[in-house]
């Protein structure tokens, strides 16, 4: 059963479009990252999810009330703000009671749930501290206690974590998974990094130009982007899209052809896909390896290594112009300027239409 | 937003905006009215169109007042300036004596106008005033400073610039902080002078505040008012009336409310554009800075 | 640092400048400190013994200057608590609501700014006088409540709180006027101070307006009351009285400038932003 229902939401400021024509469907308990680079629409969903923006057409239902016209306290939902937003006057132990307060909670009821919120969360010894005399690490606790306290439906968290260090930012991310665990309730998260939605996300929502671009789980989105810009924009290096034409042929895959003349024969099925040029040929740097010149499927000179230590990532350039990245072994012999072949893995490869519509191996099933 | 939302947003400012618009709006334009009506402390008045104003432009009493006006403020603001400028330089540091000194310089600031003339009077004085007494002590005639007609105004503006020096010397060190440190060591390192490091950076980076400082003393002191009420009433034979002495006197020692109106809107014009000047002024300085 | 050094001639400077700046207090504290009678014609006699108390005692002796010393600290704290609420409220409103009007009403009062007290005195005069409210302590605080400047200063502060502190709030269930009790006015309490030191001072050291507003002695402020009691210092008690008035008059603000030094210098320091 769905817990949160966003039906073909619009909103405008002023006559610019940030989100058109809008809607998701998230499971009771399901764990949501909204994915998506800064101006895509994600925070402004969050916000209207939250009741901090009000939308301009389409419903919010949340456990099949609707939620939209409700002020943000009565809506059932908690959040978590990017820079905390802890009340600077207060304890924390009054920052985690102020919405019970609000809420006309009786006080005995306050002081068990921050008590307990306090011991799941380890900041008891902090509780009668001032924001300002703690740690960021501690801060974003806080944050997340004050939300828990509340015993929300729905957790909303506005990229909790790109205000912590590197450290921090990983053993925050271990403890949200736990947190998702223990609590009743569905989280939507908002963020820009991806391996932060692919670690915890149940589903990615990915986002660019006011529209949902894909729903799935993470290795659904790497591995069948629905169109372009997911393939661009999920995976790290990005993707490689080259363009092709398909090759005539008879077989049940299509076979392309690319600027440089060399052919690669894929696995994507060639019925439904149009004929002629405007293809783009997406290859992912692991499905590119490096062998001997003439060796490959083509030729290409090294423009730039990328030594990561287990592995080195290959900036190539083909005959025809086209840029490729593949990836080697750790300690690669290349050197800038080198000649060398690629082997591209056609079976792995994707196609994508002239409308950016992606079509990928039934293999990868 | 819906409209209960903007309701409840012009409850909070309304309060302040009725008084406001009661106490000040309301009688801005009542002034105005004021100034075209012939009005004394009886009855309404009549409509007289702008004769208030021709008068005021035939009337010697007035041209003396605003002239003493110009005068006095010239005779201060350069004056004021350069020293809390000067001070500011000195006492621009984090030592003890320099915070009790900006203390000192800035404590005549926090008195009243009352309490600073009646200092001023039994300094000036020369029967019973301190020079008096140490003019005497040198052997010397006392100088009268404030019934010679010469030495008056300059006697309002020492002790106006005794009064006011704290607030530009403030400003002056707000600015002076806003320096980067740099920018003196990349003089030093550049051998600069103590002078030509001082014209080529510290004087442009206080340009703006240069301004706001001669702005808002330009302003203050063309609505000079308590001084030479209290220490000269105006006196010798007018010789220290200001433009707001001529219209205090006008309006609550002759109650020509009208006449006294149209002085009123005289000197806010002046007023006005001393302030309409600062903005220029500060807003092409910005420009300036930002197309460094 | 360097530039911070001074010659000895600039040295010298400084503290002849210092000393003409206490001189004038000094006199006038010595003077205080004399009988009446000794000052009659050689107010010289302020430099040397001996000194007396006397002229303060008869401050005490006397109703005037101490209800002048009352009428001050109502109308000046009077005055302070008003510009507080009106400010904080107003400027509430336009830093974070929405309603119509909103930008035109906030630029009217920015515009206050350049509007100078003596291009709206007179009819303000005439406005009291049909109100009936001359002599009156609210008569002698109105005029001081709708400093524009109060409003564009606190505005600017509360413009600088995280607009995500009201969010947090309104997520935790708050009413708008929850949000600004509760989170946002505590938050401006560094502002509140230095504006309420900033209004104090302006009250308590205001002429203009109490002279033409309060005409029965018994409603002076101690301003008007020293300007008359100084106008006419030749018929009454005698010049050390009258500086001792002086000082007495002045104690209250220096309490105020020692105490809150700092609040005073931001706050003046404050008018740049302008």
């Amino acid at each position: 059963m769905a817990t949160l229902e966003l039906s073909n939401i619009r909103k405008a400021y002023g006559g610019t479009p940030v989100l058109d024509d809008v809607s998701l469907s998230v499971a009771e308990r399901e764990f949501i990252a909204f994915l998506g680079p800064s101006g895509s629409g994600k925070s402004t969903l969050l916000r209207i999810i939250a009741g901090l923006e009000t939308l301009d057409a389409g419903e919010v239902r949340l456990g099949g009330e609707r939620i939209d016209p409700l002020p943000p306290g009565r809506r059932g939902v908690a959040m978590v703000f990017q820079h905390y937003a802890l009340y600077p006057h207060m304890s924390v132990r009054e920052n985690m009671a102020f919405g019970l307060r609000n809420a006309r909670v009786p006080r005995e009821e306050i002081e068990a749930r921050v008590a307990e919120a306090a011991r799941v969360l380890e900041i008891e010894a902090q509780l009668d501290k001032k924001p300002a005399q703690m740690s960021g690490g501690q801060r974003q606790r806080v944050a997340i206690g004050r939300a828990i306290v509340k015993q929300p439906r729905l957790f909303l968290l506005d990229e909790p974590l790109s205000n912590l260090d590197a450290a921090l930012r990983m053993r925050t991310r271990v403890e949200l998974a736990q947190l998702r665990q223990r609590v009743d309730a569905a989280f939507i998260m908002v963020t820009h990094d991806q391996a932060e939605a692919m670690t915890l996300a149940d589903r990615i929502v990915v986002m660019n130009d006011r529209r949902i671009q894909q729903v799935g789980a993470p290795m659904e989105i790497y591995s069948r982007p629905a169109n372009t810009f997911v393939a661009r924009f999920v995976g790290s290096p990005a993707m490689t899209l080259a363009p092709a034409a398909l090759s005539d042929g008879e077989g049940p895959f299509a076979r392309v052809r690319l600027a440089s003349g060399a052919e690669v024969e894929t696995r994507v099925p060639r019925a439904g896909l149009p004929a002629g040029d405007g293809l783009l040929l997406g290859l992912r740097p692991e499905m590119v390896s490096v062998t001997a010149p003439g060796a490959g499927t083509a030729d290409a000179e090294v423009m730039l290594l990328e030594r990561l230590g287990e592995r080195t990532l290959v900036y190539a350039r083909l005959a025809g112009g086209q840029d490729v990245t593949a990836e080697d072994k750790g300690d690669s012999p290349l050197r800038t300027g080198d000649r060398i072949g690629l082997r591209l893995d056609g079976a792995a490869a994707h196609l994508f239409g002239p409308d950016g519509a992606g079509h990928h191996a039934e293999a990868a099933r | 937003m819906n409209g209960a939302r903007d309701w409840r947003g012009l409850l909070f400012v309304a309060p302040f905006m009725l008084l406001y618009a009661l106490i000040l709006v309301f009688p801005l334009f009542r002034g105005l009215w004021l100034s075209l009506n012939r009005v004394d402390l009886f009855g309404d008045g009549r409509f007289v169109g702008a004769a208030n104003y021709v008068r005021l432009a035939n009337d010697p009493i007035f041209s003396t007042a605003l002239l003493n006006t110009f005068k006095v403020t010239l005779m201060i603001v350069p004056v004021l300036t350069v020293l809390a400028l000067l001070l500011a330089l000195a006492l621009n540091n984090a030592g003890r004596g320099a915070a009790l000194l900006r203390g000192i310089f800035f404590s005549s600031a926090v008195l009243s106008v009352t309490i600073v003339t009646l200092i001023w009077r039994f300094v000036l004085a020369p029967d019973a005033g301190l020079l008096g007494e140490a003019w005497k002590a040198a052997g010397w005639q006392p100088l009268a400073f404030l019934s010679d007609p010469h030495l008056v105004l300059p006697a309002l503006a020492i002790t106006t610039i005794w009064w006011s020096l704290g607030l530009p010397m403030l400003l002056f060190l707000a600015g002076l902080q806003q320096i980067p440190h740099d920018m003196y060591e990349a003089a030093a390192l550049d051998n600069a002078s103590r002078w030509t490091t001082f014209r080529r950076i510290t004087v442009p980076a206080l340009r703006r505040t240069i301004v706001l400082v001669v702005m808002l003393q330009t302003a203050a002191q063309l609505q000079l008012f308590g001084q030479s009420q209290l220490l000269t009433a105006g006196g010798p034979s007018g010789a220290s009336r200001t433009a707001v002495l001529f219209l205090f006197e006008t309006a609550f020692g002759r109650w020509e409310l009208g006449y006294a109106s149209a002085a009123a809107e005289m000197l806010f014009l002046l007023i006005l554009a001393v302030t309409l000047a600062q903005y220029w002024a500060t807003g092409r300085g910005r420009e300036a800075s930002g197309a460094r | 640092m360097d530039r911070g050094r001074l010659t000895p001639v600039g040295w010298a400077a400084l503290l002849l400048g210092a000393l003409i700046m206490v001189a004038p207090i000094v006199w006038t504290l010595l003077l205080s400190l004399k009988h009446n009678g000794e000052l009659v014609g050689h107010s010289g006699a302020a430099l040397h013994g001996p000194y007396t108390l006397e002229n303060y005692a008869a401050i005490f002796g006397n109703s005037s200057t101490l209800r002048w010393l009352l009428n001050s600290a109502i109308v000046a704290l009077g005055t302070t608590a008003g510009v507080l609420v009106l400010a904080s409220l107003a400027s509430y409103g336009f830093a974070r609501l929405e309603f119509p009007l909103r930008r035109t009403l906030f630029v009217i009062v920015l515009l206050g700014l350049a509007v100078p007290s003596q291009a709206v005195i007179l009819p303000q005069h005439q406005l009291f006088a049909w109100l009936h409210l001359h002599n009156s302590y609210p008569g002698l605080i109105l005029p001081g409540l709708i400093a524009p400047f109060s409003v564009f200063f606190m505005t600017t502060y509360m413009r600088g709180i995280p607009r995500e502190l009201d969010e947090a709030a309104m997520l935790d269930g708050a009413s708008r006027f929850t949000v600004f009790w509760k989170v946002i006015l505590p938050l401006t309490a560094p502002a509140q101070s230095t504006l309420a030191v900033f209004t104090f001072l302006g009250s308590w050291n205001d002429y203009w307006w109490p002279l033409i507003s309060a005409t029965h002695s018994d409603m002076y402020t101690l301003t008007v009351g020293l300007a008359a009691a100084q106008m006419n210092y030749a018929q009454t008690s005698g010049l050390g009285y009258l500086m001792a008035q002086a000082v007495f008059a002045s104690l209250p603000i220096f309490v105020v400038y020692i105490a809150f030094q700092k609040q005073i210098v931001r706050a003046m320091a404050g008018t740049a932003v302008r």
